[in-house]
Order: structure tokens, then C-alpha cells, then sequence
């Protein structure tokens, strides 16, 4: 078992190296062509929203459009397991880097470990970055930041298929305000079901 | 739809309407010179018919926030004409003012309003311009904003941008937090109008050229991805929604493709893809972050943002793809390009000493000039007719503010909303 690890390790740090940038989603089949995203994405491209009729002379004033929906569900109806819910899900990034640090792989490990033992359990990695910067250069920056975690936990043996990215940005900061302390909290990947 | 969407959507509805009236952007000028502005008498119109509108006071504010004109402040004049046929000049010039703005609304047919308005040029006591218009009561506000663009274009031989609009989106704070909007208000700020609310973030709002459309990013379904929406109708297409990033959504001149990030393949790159559907054409291919693209006005190149050199600099490189060429090199950090509309600048984010900025690179000699004092500006979007860059920056407290500078960076402006975080403004085109 621990030969096992050290050559997941080494793996790993082959990875890094090599780059996360360039590595491509192992699920062609799941790509869709523009084609199909229309009707894919679960009807939205058929609903009609009121529209707002902003110019003079339009019979309504302000009317406005919303699609309410339910998050934090576990994909699949899957349940937390005691030891994925309480354990730390979180992996902290230094400035303009997408570096995993050493110090978080066994918390990747732990996450690694239930996916490998669920191979129906699903994770989302959500990717963050600080304020500082533009927001879609941010968005990339989280998309890094989130496919380098992906890369530990493929390193650890999970399969691809139940990994996928998320990149937020800055636009969800886990806390506000514009310090370094705040900053270094907001750059960040969360593991979540 | 289903009963309880369409009871939701009714709710969204009220609330969209309460909230919108104590939602106003109110405007600040925080930076005029104003010798180098011509003086103008803006006189209130006189009023046969009751009005919730003051049309000359519109016409003044807009006028003032060009940077090219300081009106007359409302209660100095000393006379109150309707029409120019009423107009000693003599009296006017002792105010020194070099242009004179007048006019009356009176009751038109069915209910309508007749609206006159003339200019003249006070020293040579010629008259300019006079124009009449039948309008629905409702439209007042909007028929200022043409005034205002026919009265600028007689005076300064360019194009007004003030009947024209800004997208832009909020975040609610404090109560409510986590609550995201995509608006569409008119250039002043006044009558903001939500497009879309969400309970997850929209990005990177992008106008087609005919105004009717807005290309954005949504988070919906924890999916990133981009939307075109119809805004008078509302009616709304998923046209990316690939595993990954599909980011930065921005239309080619002739409305017809999006230029956009994906990063299916792997990592962010550029793409081109069909409005309507169809495959997407990849630009670029180079392990970098590469985002952020805008098509030049002639359809022929898109400038991007990359950091295949280290930091993030702009890029530019043939629509048709092609091997990307370098467009800055001052500063360490060049991001997030707006072209103006003849093409000649790209209004940009662009970092000194840890502060950001916002700059204009002139393509025609690869020189970069600072607009703004700078801190967290960002977003920068052109006018229309090029004059003006309007952006998003960050007030004390961290909440974000609209601003708009002229391009010279002689004229400053900040528009706020009081509640909310305002971030993303996206200047229309003319008629959008």
C-alpha cells in the first residue's frame, strides 16, 4: 500500500510539472457540440422570460425574469459519508499560483479515498480566486486552480469521470473585504458533493 | 412551465417592480475642467400639460457629463423663453453663454404631447436647429436624450451617445446577499430595468450590434455557461455549455459569431462559434490563459488577453486564427480589452505598483495613456461614439460603483446605485 502511494506521489509531481495547462477532459463522449447545448441544458433553451420593455411607448414598465433553483444537493442522492462531511475541504492557493501545496494532499487523499469507494459519487471542484485582476482572467485562474486539484485526485486513482471542474472566479468570495488575510481565504478549491 | 415557476416568476415580478424606483443611479462628477467647456443656457421648456419629467434639466446633465458644456445652473436665468421668436440675444449675452436651448410641451393629439425645442447660437443670434415631435406622455424622457444627441452632433460635429444604454450587473448587499442581477438602464443611469435575476453569478455581459441582445455567462444548474437574450422579448438560448469555462462571450461586428472562452479542450482558449449554433472555430492553442476576446471593429482581428508571456499582456491575432502578435508591453499586467469604435484605441485594466488602472493603448503608435486614479478599476466599455469609456470601480467598503471617464481623462464621473454591488458595465450601441 505505501509503494502504492509513493508512486502516485511521484506521479503526481510528474504532473504538476508537466504542467496541469494542458491536459484535456478525459470524456469526449460527454462534450457536446454547440448543437445539442441548446436543448441540453435542461430546457432553458426553450423557456421564454418576460421580456422588459425599456423603451417609451411600451405598453408595461419594469418586468423582470428568475429561475429559482435548489443547490447543494449530493449528485446522484448520494450521502455524505462521516468521513467526507467532516473533514476539511478546502485547498488554499498562494498569490497567482495554482500550485497544490504538499501540506493538502491528504485532505485531496481523504476525497480521493471516498470517490474510489463510491465510484457512483460525483465531485464538484470549485475553482476561486481574490478580487485582484480581471474577472474572466480569474475565471481561468480558479479553472487552473480546480484542474490542478482534479490532477491529485486522478493521480490518487479516482476516475475522471466523477471529477469535474468549476471556476468561480472572485465572483464568490468565501469572505469579504480586501486584506491579504481575506485574499489568501478566497483563493481557494472546494471539494463539494 | 409550471404552476409554482409562474407563481415564483409572478413574486419576482412585484419585487422587481418595488425594488427598481429605490434603485436609481444617482451621478457624482468627480473630476470637470470646466474652461475648457462652452457655456450653454439650457431654459426649462414651458408646460402646457402636467409633466413628471423637466426635459431641459435632462438635456443640461447630459450635456454637462459630455465634458464639452457647462450649462447655465437652473435658477440664473433671468428670462424664461419658449421659443426663440421671445428672445432678446442682447440679454443673453451678457450672461456669456455661447448657445441657448429652448422649449415648450403642449397638449398634442389622443392624449399625445407636442414637443418643440430650438437652438441658436447666441453671438451671432442665428438659430440652429428646431425640431417638433408628438410623444406619448411616458416618452419624455427618452425624446431629452435624442434632443440631447441632436443638440451635441449640431454644436460639436460628432455623434451624441446619450440615447443609448448600459448593461451591468449587481449584487445585493447586506439583505438579500447572493442575489444577482443583469440590468439594462439608460446612459444617465435612470430607468434601470432588470433583465435577469439569479441566485448565481452572471458574468461578462456583451451587446449584439442591433442593440436587441445580450450575450452574458450564468452559472445556472452549476454549469458555467453563455446565454444569448433577446431583451424586449426576454427569450433566451444556451449557446456554450461545455465541461469547463465558457467565459467572455463578446459578438463579431456583424452579430452573426461569438468570440468566447472554452476550455473543453483542456485549457482556456479562444473560439469563434455561429450565433445560431453550429461548430466552433478554436483561435488559439497554447498552454497559457488565453480570455478575454473582442473583435476589432472591421471584423478582421480579435485582441485577447494572454499570459503566454509571463504576466497577462494584450494579444491580437487574425479572426481567421493565425499566430498571435503582441500589443503591450508597458505595465505588468494589460487586461480585459475594449476597442473604440473606429478601431484606433483599446481602453484596458492595466496594473502599476500593485494598483489597477484603467488605460488606452493607441494601435496606431503602441503608446498607453491612464485615465483613471486608479484601485480596483476594472471593465472598461467604449461609448459609442468613442468619447467616453465607462467602467466599474471599488468605493471605500468595498462595494463596487460604476464610473465613466472621458477619453482625454479630463472628465470623471461616478454612477451609483444605492443598495447594490455594481460591477461588468457594458456601454450599447447606437439604437440598442
Amino acid at each position: 500500500m505505501n509503494s502504492v502511494f509513493k508512486i502516485c506521489f511521484i506521479m503526481l509531481l510528474g504532473l504538476l510539472l508537466s504542467s496541469c495547462a494542458s491536459t484535456a477532459y478525459d470524456t469526449p463522449a460527454e462534450t457536446p457540440d454547440a448543437g445539442q447545448t441548446a436543448t441540453q441544458s435542461q430546457g432553458l433553451g426553450q423557456d421564454q422570460y418576460p421580456g422588459t420593455g425599456y423603451y417609451p411607448g411600451s405598453a408595461t414598465g419594469t418586468e423582470a425574469s428568475s429561475y429559482p433553483y435548489q443547490s447543494g444537493t449530493v449528485p446522484g442522492g448520494q450521502p455524505l459519508s462521516g468521513a467526507v462531511a467532516s473533514s476539511d475541504r478546502v485547498i488554499y492557493f498562494a498569490f497567482d499560483s495554482f500550485e497544490v501545496s504538499p501540506e493538502y494532499w491528504p485532505t485531496i487523499e481523504v476525497q480521493a479515498r471516498y470517490l474510489i469507494e463510491n465510484p457512483s459519487a460525483a465531485t464538484v471542484l470549485e475553482g476561486h480566486a481574490d478580487e485582484r485582476g480581471t474577472r474572466e482572467y480569474n475565471i481561468a485562474l480558479g479553472e487552473r486552480r480546480a484542474e490542478a486539484v482534479r490532477q491529485v485526485m486522478i493521480a490518487y486513482g479516482v476516475s475522471p469521470q466523477q471529477v469535474r471542474t468549476l471556476s468561480y472566479g472572485e465572483e464568490r468570495p468565501a469572505v469579504d473585504g480586501s486584506s491579504e488575510s481575506s485574499y489568501a481565504q478566497n483563493r481557494r478549491v472546494e471539494i463539494v458533493y | 412551465m409550471n404552476v409554482i415557476n409562474r407563481i415564483v416568476l409572478l413574486l419576482s415580478l412585484v419585487l422587481a417592480v418595488n425594488g427598481v424606483h429605490s434603485e436609481e443611479l444617482t451621478i457624482e462628477i468627480t473630476r470637470g475642467i470646466a474652461d475648457a467647456a462652452s457655456p450653454i443656457a439650457v431654459v426649462p421648456f414651458s408646460a402646457q400639460v402636467p409633466t413628471s419629467e423637466d426635459m431641459a434639466a435632462i438635456i443640461a446633465a447630459n450635456l454637462q457629463r459630455s465634458g464639452r458644456f457647462e450649462p447655465l445652473s437652473p435658477g440664473s436665468y433671468p428670462f424664461r423663453p419658449s421659443e426663440l421668436s421671445q428672445v432678446n440675444f442682447d440679454d443673453w449675452r451678457v450672461l456669456q453663454v455661447d448657445n441657448l436651448v429652448v422649449g415648450q410641451i403642449r397638449p398634442g393629439a389622443a392624449g399625445n404631447y407636442t414637443v418643440q425645442f430650438q437652438l441658436a447660437n447666441i453671438f451671432e443670434g442665428k438659430p440652429l436647429l428646431q425640431r417638433t415631435y408628438n410623444v406619448k406622455p411616458q416618452q419624455l424622457r427618452r425624446l431629452a436624450h435624442i434632443i440631447s444627441d441632436l443638440i451635441y452632433q449640431a454644436l460639436t460635429d460628432e455623434r451624441g451617445a446619450f440615447d443609448t444604454r448600459i448593461a451591468y450587473v449587481t449584487e445585493n448587499a447586506g439583505a438579500g446577499a447572493g442575489e444577482y442581477a443583469l440590468m439594462v438602464a439608460d446612459s444617465d443611469g435612470y430607468n434601470p430595468q432588470i433583465v435577469l435575476r439569479s441566485t448565481e453569478p452572471l458574468m461578462s455581459p456583451s451587446w449584439s450590434p442591433d442593440g436587441n441582445r445580450l450575450a452574458y455567462v450564468s452559472f445556472e444548474n452549476r454549469q458555467m455557461q453563455i446565454v444569448v437574450q433577446d431583451v424586449f422579448s426576454g427569450s433566451r438560448r444556451v449557446v456554450a455549455a461545455y465541461p469547463g469555462i465558457n467565459g467572455a462571450p463578446s459578438w463579431s461586428p456583424d452579430g452573426r459569431r461569438l468570440t468566447m472562452v472554452l476550455s473543453r479542450d483542456g485549457n482556456p482558449e479562444i473560439y469563434v462559434a455561429s450565433v445560431a449554433g453550429g461548430g466552433v472555430l478554436r483561435l488559439t492553442n497554447n498552454s497559457a490563459i488565453d480570455t478575454e476576446p473582442v473583435w476589432t471593429p472591421d471584423g478582421s482581428n480579435i485582441i485577447f488577453t494572454s499570459d503566454r508571456g509571463g504576466g497577462p499582456q494584450l494579444y491580437q491575432v487574425s479572426a481567421a486564427g493565425g499566430q498571435p502578435k503582441r500589443l503591450t508591453f508597458e505595465g505588468d499586467y494589460n487586461a480585459r480589452p475594449s476597442v473604440s469604435p473606429d478601431g484606433r484605441y483599446v481602453a484596458m485594466v492595466h496594473r502599476r505598483a500593485g494598483v489597477f488602472y484603467i488605460a488606452v493603448l493607441d494601435r496606431q503608435n503602441g503608446q498607453i495613456r491612464v485615465l483613471t486614479e486608479g484601485g480596483l478599476d476594472e471593465s472598461p466599455s467604449f461609448a459609442p461614439n468613442g468619447r467616453m469609456v465607462i467602467y466599474a470601480t471599488s468605493q471605500r467598503g468595498g462595494r463596487g460603483v460604476l464610473a465613466a471617464v472621458s477619453v482625454d481623462g479630463r472628465v470623471r464621473q461616478r454612477l451609483q446605485l444605492r443598495s447594490s454591488d455594481v460591477r461588468e458595465p457594458a456601454w450599447s450601441p447606437f439604437g440598442g
